[in-house]
C-alpha cells in the first residue's frame, strides 16, 4: 500500500484549468504537485484553480508549492486560486497561518464564476 | 525496515510500533503507512490521525533534510505508542543537534519571494501536538511528541480526559 499517494486530475473548463487533488500532499509527493504546476505555467496557463475537495491532509511541503505558484502567477499575470478548502484541510491552512495569502473560493463553481 | 512490524495488535494498550528508516524521503511512506495501520487498528478518528501524519512528516523530513549536512547514509528510529487517550511519537537520530523549541516562528512571506517560509512545519507541529519534548543524549537527538485523542474506546465508555 502506498501511504503517500496523491492523484492530480486536470480539468479544463472554459479558460480555466482546474487541478483536482486527491489524497495526501506531503514531503514525499509535493514535487509531483510542483512539476504539474510548473508545466502548466510554462505552457502559458493563465487561469489555474486548485481544488482541495478530495484532499485528506497536507503538510508545509504543499504550502511551499502554493506559495511558489502564487509568486509565479503574479510574475506571469495569471490567476492562481484555490477552492473547496474545508474541514480538516482548512484547519491545517489555518495552522500554517497562510489562508490570507491565497485567493480561496468556497467551491469549484464559485471559482469558475458560476452562480449557485 | 520495520524492526517490529505491526501485525494484529492486542487489544491491551499501550501498543508500541518501532521502525527504522534511512535518511531518504522515499522511505517516509513506510512511516505514514505504519501510523495509518495503528490508526485503523485502534479506531483513532481521522482528524487527530491526519494531524499526527502531518507532524510525523514534518519532523522526520526535517531530520532527513537538515540533520546530516555532510551527507552519507544514516538511520532514523521512530517509535509510535498508542495508549489510552493518547498517541506518542518518538523520533531519534544521530545528526547535528536540533531543538525545535529554538526554531524561530516563520516570518510572514513577502510578495514576490514567498517561496521558503522557514520554520513553517515546526510551527504547525507546535499547534498539532500538546507535548513536544527534546533531549540530546549520547550524541543523539530524541524528539517526543504526543497528542490527546480518543483511542478505540467505545462511545459509551467514560474517559478521564486530560
Amino acid at each position: 500500500m502506498n501511504g503517500s499517494s496523491l492523484d492530480i486530475t486536470e480539468v479544463h473548463s472554459g479558460q480555466t484549468c482546474v487541478l483536482a487533488l486527491s489524497g495526501r500532499i506531503d514531503s514525499t509527493n509535493a514535487d509531483q504537485f510542483t512539476a504539474c504546476v510548473n508545466r502548466l505555467f510554462a505552457a502559458g496557463e493563465k487561469d489555474l484553480v486548485v481544488d482541495f475537495k478530495e484532499v485528506l491532509y497536507l503538510t508545509s511541503a504543499a504550502f511551499r508549492v502554493l506559495l511558489v505558484a502564487t509568486d509565479e502567477a503574479e510574475r506571469s499575470a495569471a490567476r492562481f486560486a484555490l477552492c473547496s478548502v474545508a474541514g480538516q484541510v482548512r484547519e491545517l491552512f489555518e495552522m500554517g497561518g497562510l489562508l490570507d495569502l491565497f485567493t480561496v473560493h468556497a467551491s469549484r463553481d464559485e471559482a469558475l464564476g458560476h452562480t449557485p | 525496515m520495520a524492526t517490529r512490524p505491526d501485525g494484529d495488535p492486542p487489544a491491551a494498550l499501550p501498543v508500541t510500533t518501532e521502525l527504522v528508516i534511512g535518511n531518504d524521503l522515499a522511505q517516509l511512506p513506510q512511516l505514514s503507512a505504519a501510523l495509518e495501520r495503528l490508526g485503523e487498528a485502534h479506531g483513532i478518528a481521522t482528524q487527530p490521525l491526519y494531524q499526527l501524519q502531518v507532524a510525523l512528516d514534518e519532523m522526520v523530513s526535517n531530520v532527513i533534510r537538515y540533520a546530516w549536512p555532510e551527507g552519507g547514509s544514516h538511520l532514523i528510529h521512530v517509535r509510535m505508542t498508542v495508549a489510552t487517550g493518547r498517541v506518542t511519537i518518538q523520533i531519534s537520530d544521530d545528526g547535528r543537534p536540533f531543538d525545535p523549541h529554538d526554531a524561530p516562528a516563520p516570518a510572514p512571506p513577502q510578495p514576490g519571494q514567498r517561496s521558503r517560509p522557514g520554520g513553517l512545519g515546526v510551527h504547525m507541529v507546535k499547534q498539532i501536538v500538546e507535548q513536544l519534548d527534546y533531549t540530546r543524549a549520547d550524541g543523539r537527538n530524541c524528539l517526543t511528541m504526543s497528542k490527546t485523542c480518543a483511542v478505540g474506546a467505545p462511545p459509551q465508555a467514560t474517559q478521564q480526559g486530560r
